[in-house]
């Protein structure tokens, strides 16, 4: 190969210069080909296939009956959620815990994420570690710390009652607000990174001057930072929402209601009724769809509205 | 004068003593979980009456805990593997690429799984590995881990990427280098530390995911989240303590690993 480059130069450039323009996008499709293809096979196909078992009519001694065609699942679950029967009570609960986790969370994701881009040296780097830790723990074990802090006999109301601040104990786990207490613990480091790595590219003489300029400390926070860190915030509500109308750990373990996860796995596993799971599979994921698309509509105009820049 | 001064210091201490209070909340229930794995009584309490090593020795002699402790191992390895692999070379090749049309679709397909409720994708694969014959393998559950580690691997390859300098790529091609030879010798030492700190990323995702394991595993491939799971819901015990504090350990050191990583090269970087 070498000796015909020597020989003629100038047609082993334009062979080079042929090859090296032409395989750079060539290779560059060969380095991609994995991950599409990965992506293909275990992500597209296998949702093709529930969309397909959502589609098949349902059986006695089978999961599903392979090979028919029935919208029989769709129409008995819309039915259901329809007359507000055990569906739509499902899909509310759902919804509302995921609404009100996302808005604690976002909230407080806002107020550390600015606690921490403030301070420095030890208190920083503790801040942020208090962050990444929980971060590294399965959340099956974050969730289950709860339990003896939270029952009826546990830490919290033990403290509440010593301080004559409770007559009797509150029942947080199980229940309602110990779910949603769990489910923000799972989320929140997520916001919180979301919105501080926004954060710290801000540049804070910025604020200075809307102080100089006569805002309150509180206001040149809302109006100043808040604008700026929007893009941070729509990650966060985005993941915190999407997380927490899918939860299934937190509610599973700290409470006795009903997500939509936790009934879909009963329908699978228990039930065997795949044709059922996949279809209120398939028309949660449409309505989590439409509401995340409407929310990040919502705070995108909000961050428009107040840019100043 | 007076009255801006105290209101300020009075915002002062509400703002230190919220954070303080928020910091309480996000070490409190992994504080619980440490202590509570020290604990002599067969019951879950905070604080524990007594304190012992029982349940470490407990830990050691129990063959399920161990073989759920071995699963993860392993699948955690084959995660970080494969997703280092196809976040490397997905973001590779989309640097390299001269048209965006493709990476344009790329990109969101790599993304979207992380934003689909677990339990979805839980059952998704559990139909699909059904049908096709995967259901109860390692790889079953190695392979719906690598899409949810993924999307780490590839952006953080990708800002690694951005900031590699691609003439030097180019200067290896007029020197004559071959393809795997330039990658080899010219983008790998700058892009090394990324790889490690994207694979050990994908390790611990492997490591503390459970609602996909939960649906994909069988008694033989049980994790230990999915493991600690099925042993709460029957007896809160302080055995999942005990796991959990290894767990803890196994994530810190990946971590200063991680840490240490970087800093070698920032290190070899001062001294070269």
């Amino acid at each position: 190969m070498t000796t015909t480059n020597t020989h003629d130069p100038s047609s082993l450039d334009r062979i080079r210069d042929a090859v090296v323009g032409q395989s750079n996008s060539r290779r560059a499709l060969l380095l991609m080909a994995p991950l599409i293809a990965f992506e293909l096979l275990v992500f597209v196909i296998p949702f093709f296939i529930l969309l397909r078992i959502s589609v098949a009519s349902g059986s006695a001694d089978l999961p599903y009956e392979p090979g028919t065609w029935s919208l029989d699942a769709y129409s008995s679950v819309i039915e259901n959620i329809l007359s507000f029967d055990l569906f739509w009570s499902i899909l509310v609960y759902s919804f509302v815990l995921g609404g009100a986790v996302t808005i604690v969370t976002v909230g407080i994701a806002l107020f550390y994420a600015y606690a921490i881009w403030r301070s420095n040296g030890l208190v920083k780097s503790l801040l942020l570690f208090s962050v990444i830790l929980p971060l590294l723990t399965t959340l099956v074990i974050r969730t289950y710390a709860f339990t003896p802090l939270l029952s009826p006999t546990g830490t919290v109301n033990d403290i509440l009652l010593s301080l004559n601040l409770l007559s009797e104990p509150i029942q947080f786990v199980p229940g309602t607000v110990g779910a949603g207490i769990g489910q923000l613990y799972i989320v929140l480091p997520y916001a919180v990174l979301a919105i501080y790595s926004v954060m710290a590219t801000i540049d804070w003489d910025i604020v200075e001057a809307a102080r100089d300029l006569g805002a309150s400390r509180p206001r040149s926070v809302v109006e100043v930072v808040v604008p700026q860190v929007m893009p941070g915030v729509i990650v966060a509500t985005v993941i915190s929402f999407a997380w927490s109308v899918g939860s299934y750990a937190a509610p599973g373990l700290l409470s006795d209601n009903y997500t939509f996860a936790i009934y879909i796995e009963r329908l699978l596993l228990t039930d065997q009724r795949y044709p059922t799971a996949a279809a209120f599979s398939v028309i949660m994921l449409v309505l989590m769809l439409i509401s995340t698309g409407a929310l990040f509509a919502i705070l995108n105009r909000f961050g428009g509205d107040f840019d100043l820049a | 004068m007076t009255s801006t001064l105290h209101r300020e210091t009075v915002e002062n201490r509400v703002f230190r003593a919220s954070y303080l209070a928020l910091l309480v909340f996000m070490l409190l229930p992994l504080f619980v979980v440490v202590v509570t794995s020290f604990s002599q009584a067969g019951r879950l309490a905070f604080p524990p009456e007594s304190y012992s090593l029982v349940w470490y020795g407990e830990f050691f002699e129990s063959t399920r805990w161990l073989r759920a402790f071995t699963n993860s191992i392993i699948i955690g390895v084959g995660t970080a593997l494969l997703a280092s692999f196809l976040g490397v070379t997905g973001a590779f090749g989309q640097e390299l690429d001269t048209d965006d049309s493709l990476g344009a679709i790329l990109q969101p397909l790599v993304l979207i799984p992380l934003l689909i409720p677990p339990v979805v994708l839980g059952i998704t694969l559990l139909m699909y590995f059904s049908e096709v014959g995967l259901r109860g393998s390692y790889a079953s559950i190695i392979l719906a881990h690598t899409l949810w580690a993924t999307p780490l691997v590839y952006f953080v390859m990708r800002s690694v990427f951005s900031r590699f300098d691609w003439q030097q790529l180019d200067a290896a091609h007029d020197l004559g280098a071959g393809p795997v030879r330039s990658f080899v010798h010219v983008v790998l030492p700058n892009v090394k530390h990324g790889i490690l700190v994207g694979a050990l990323l994908a390790f611990i995702i492997s490591l503390q995911e459970f609602v996909m394991a939960l649906f994909l595993s069988t008694p033989s491939t049980t994790t230990i989240p999915v493991l600690a799971w099925t042993q709460i819901r029957q007896a809160l015990d302080p055995m999942v303590s005990v796991v959990s504090t290894f767990l803890i350990l196994i994530s810190i050191g990946a971590i200063v690993l991680a840490a240490i990583a970087t800093n070698l090269e920032w290190l070899s970087k001062q001294l070269s």
